[in-house]
């Protein structure tokens, strides 16, 4: 039996599943002239705005004077409903009464006007007046909490946030207290935002917040949606999940970053470094020219001045002495590439990467792997699809929260089992099975006896040692632990190029930890803190040249010469991410005047060394995103 | 055939709405060729005459504003709430959330900048206030509803234009604005 069913819309014939929601044949058929409040792609449909009533049509052919909702009545075969008859458009233009006559809706002094879905709704309902007394609510507005404000008197209880919150993020901290007119959004059972002990703090319920209930206290007032003079799609600049980001421009600066990626595993959600940090990164001191330390001071020079200098001091050390160069994981794969050439070019130059300890390790126990020709990792988003997950001395919720998410949906929703393998204590509370110190411990082989598609989660700790990498993926491999795309490891490399820098800039052996330099470069993204191994090595080195957008102590403190670079806002170019795929940056800002980017810097330098830059033996995102072998074929390795 | 006329009050309001039918610029001459503004904030005349167009800026605060809102209901055919005040109190509404002698306290002794020493509330001498800032279709049937803070010259332009052309208006969604 087939389970295509054809209804009818407004007269047109449609078709749809078994199962469909009449909004969802609607949606497939093309067919928009439903309007909708609490209702959003990708969450549960709870009909709770009666926005999206549609009328059916009765025996006699014509429409019955009842009503459903669209979004949660299922589509019959046969059925013929009306959109848009006048009892339809009258009952929702009350419904939208009523709502702005529960609570104070004033456009005029709220910060959502001319970005929010009640009030577009009402304008296109031609709402030019209210028939119900204003009932002028009064809650107290929840600003307990540093990122975000709730304003009760604003919420129209579509539980978007509520939903959000539970099905994208899985922290379950929003919900509804009391009932009828004095419900009101609460965190945890009850409490103010400020006091919860399961906000994830990414921002998520703001988002998606159809009024001026949920706003985030730095972005509000900093220009609507539409009146934004540029949005840029582009992907995060910060860990190696790449997830999609739109990014709002107003006056030259960042006013907003949003996920995008409804329709994508992560369902549009942006962890808290996104929709936070970026922003609050353009604000940071830029270095806008070369600068040379005098003394105790750093003089403001140009470039040809801060180039000579760097130049003759890679003379000096090609001919005598110790060079190394240290390039952030943040990097796009252009300017990993352009690194490894230079390297190649000069000969005697030494590299390696920021977070280079854990790339390393990392590096160094996948190989075996790699050499059997399978893509020993996977991509975040298979946590969604796993059923036993193993988390290894990880905290994801610091170095990649969006598969922090991923876990907490899994086991929430999809009745995934959490085992927790590590010295400390599970950073899942509440949600993990069993907590062990050891792989070998029987209750983990009880667990995963039963595991049809388990999934490892290796943490930064781990990684660092090739050995523990090793047995982890012997583990995956004798547990049966693949997806399509590598064998069901998921490493928590904190930065977005990390994928790229291995393949390129990662020493063999590491040299910032004990040697001395006598020439250091260190090109920063200025996106995350240098590492006490990075800012030791700087300070022990005999020159240290810094090329970094943003002047920030103390690692520019360290330097000898500072040289501005661009901005991960500034920047185009691809990122190697964790997902599978060669992701682009788009560039959001046109960069400062008289900036050069990193490779005509590194231009600039070979001439003057006589050295030419040819292309790079290796490329960054070389083998790194699919197995030559079924990952099925994996065999373990000798540790 | 003489002009229709009209007439514009500015009850509890900021005067923005005039000012924005102030920006109607050179398409008031031609307004003015077809109407009469017979009584308006701007124009010194002491009694609401009979109009064909009633015209009410702001929201009802005092029982003056009741007062005239009432009369100018009685004296016109077509009466125009302009504004979100008018249409649904607007700013006004902000006392509502306050008891009347609190919000006579906060205006007349409390504020920071008042110097009121022996405390006097104005009594008989201004009009005593309503318990509730109010849309002025809570007191008198209104007509038209114009919102917008202000609505646009454009927008009041085309009521115009509507009521002179026979139709009754009603503010389409592309001009419709509540901020």
């Amino acid at each position: 039996m087939s389970d295509k069913i054809t209804m009818y819309i407004d007269g047109r014939e449609c078709s749809g599943q078994k199962g469909d929601t009449i909004l969802e044949v609607a949606k497939k058929n093309g067919i928009d002239s439903i309007p909708t409040l609490c209702w959003m792609k990708g969450l549960t449909s709870v009909g709770a705005c009666r926005m999206c009533v549609v009328e059916p049509h009765g025996a006699d052919g014509k429409p019955s004077g009842r009503m459903l909702t669209a979004c949660t009545s299922p589509a019959e075969q046969g059925l013929h409903v009306s959109t848009a008859t006048e009892k339809l458009v009258d009952y929702r233009r009350q419904v939208l009464e009523l709502l702005f006559a529960g609570r104070n809706h004033f456009c005029m002094f709220c910060s959502q006007s001319g970005d929010c879905d009640l009030q577009t709704l009402a304008i296109n309902h031609g709402m030019d007046s209210v028939r119900y007394p204003y009932l002028y609510s009064e809650f107290e507005n929840d600003t307990t909490d540093d990122r975000l404000q709730i304003d009760h008197n604003r919420c129209v209880l579509c539980q978007r946030c509520v939903r959000t919150c539970s099905e994208k993020v899985g922290a379950c901290t929003l919900g509804l207290k009391k009932r009828g007119w004095v419900t009101t959004v609460k965190a945890d059972f009850g409490k103010d935002m400020g006091d919860s002990d399961t906000c994830v703090k990414c921002g998520a319920c703001a988002q998606v917040c159809p009024t001026g209930t949920i706003t985030l206290r730095e972005l509000a007032y900093r220009g609507r949606r539409k009146n934004c003079d540029a949005v840029v799609d582009t992907i995060c600049p910060i860990c190696t999940a790449g997830c999609s980001i739109r990014v709002y421009v107003r006056t030259g600066s960042v006013v907003r970053v949003e996920g995008t990626n409804v329709d994508g595993p992560d369902g549009g959600q942006l962890c808290v470094k996104a929709r936070f940090g970026l922003p609050k990164s353009t604000e940071q001191p830029r270095v806008t020219r070369p600068m040379i330390r005098v003394g105790s001071k750093f003089k403001e020079s140009n470039w040809e001045e801060a180039l000579e200098l760097v130049g003759s001091k890679l003379k000096e050390g090609a001919t005598s002495g110790e060079m190394g160069a240290l390039i952030s994981s943040i990097a796009t794969d252009e300017e990993l590439a352009v690194f490894a050439s230079f390297k190649e070019a000069i000969g005697k130059i030494k590299t390696d990467s920021y977070e280079s300890r854990v790339l390393r390790g990392f590096y160094r126990g996948i190989r075996p792997f790699s050499a059997q020709g399978v893509r020993p990792f996977t991509a975040a988003h298979n946590i969604l699809s796993a059923d036993v997950i193993v988390v290894m001395d990880a905290t994801p919720q610091e170095s990649m929260p969006i598969a922090a998410s991923f876990i907490r949906v899994a086991v929430l929703h999809k009745g995934a089992k959490l085992i927790y393998v590590g010295s400390g204590k599970s950073p899942f509370t509440g949600i993990t099975d069993v907590e062990v110190k050891d792989l070998s411990d029987p209750k983990v082989a009880d667990i995963m006896k039963s595991a049809a598609k388990p999934i490892i989660i290796l943490g930064k700790p781990l990684l660092r040692n090739h050995t523990f990498v090793t047995k982890a993926l012997n583990f995956a491999v004798r547990n049966r632990a693949f997806f399509d795309d590598g064998l069901a490891i998921v490493p928590m490399l904190g930065h977005s190029n990390a994928l790229g820098a291995l393949n390129t800039v990662l020493a063999d052996e590491p040299w910032i930890d004990t040697g001395e330099q006598d020439f250091l470069y260190v090109y920063s993204s200025g996106l995350v803190k240098e590492s006490s191994l990075v800012l030791d090595s700087m300070s022990r080195a005999g020159f240290t040249v810094v090329q970094t957008p943003f002047l920030l102590p103390p690692m520019t403190n360290m330097a000898d010469v500072i040289l501005p670079a661009p901005a991960w806002f500034e920047r185009s170019g691809h990122l190697c991410t964790l997902e599978g795929e060669r992701r682009q940056v788009a560039k959001i800002l046109p960069p400062i005047p008289g900036l050069k980017g990193f490779g005509e810097v590194m231009q600039i330098l070979c001439d003057k060394m006589g050295v030419k830059m040819g292309v790079p033996s290796t490329s960054p995102c070389e083998n790194v995103f699919t197995s030559k072998i079924s990952p099925d074929q994996a065999k373990p390795v000798e540790v | 055939m003489a002009k229709p006329k009209v007439a514009s009050v500015w009850l509890e309001a900021c005067a923005g709405c005039h000012m924005s039918f102030l920006d109607m610029d050179e398409r008031l001459v031609e307004l003015f060729k077809n109407v009469e503004l017979a009584y308006s904030p701007i124009s010194d005349v002491k009694i609401i005459p009979e109009v064909t167009v009633g015209i009410i800026e702001g929201g009802l605060g005092n029982e003056e504003e009741l007062h005239i809102a009432k009369t100018l209901r009685s004296k016109c055919e077509i009466l125009i709430a302009w504004g979100d005040c008018a249409v649904n109190g607007g700013i006004n509404c902000m006392r509502n959330f306050m008891k009347t002698e609190d919000v006579l306290k906060e205006a007349y002794t409390d504020t920071v900048t008042t110097v009121n020493p022996t405390g006097v509330l104005p009594h008989v001498d201004i009009p005593a206030l309503l318990p509730n800032a109010i849309p002025v279709d809570r007191a008198v049937k209104v007509d038209v509803y114009v919102p917008g803070c202000p609505p646009d010259a454009d927008t009041i332009a085309y009521v115009f234009n509507e009521i002179l052309g026979g139709r009754s208006p009603k503010v389409p969604a592309s001009m419709m604005r509540y901020d």
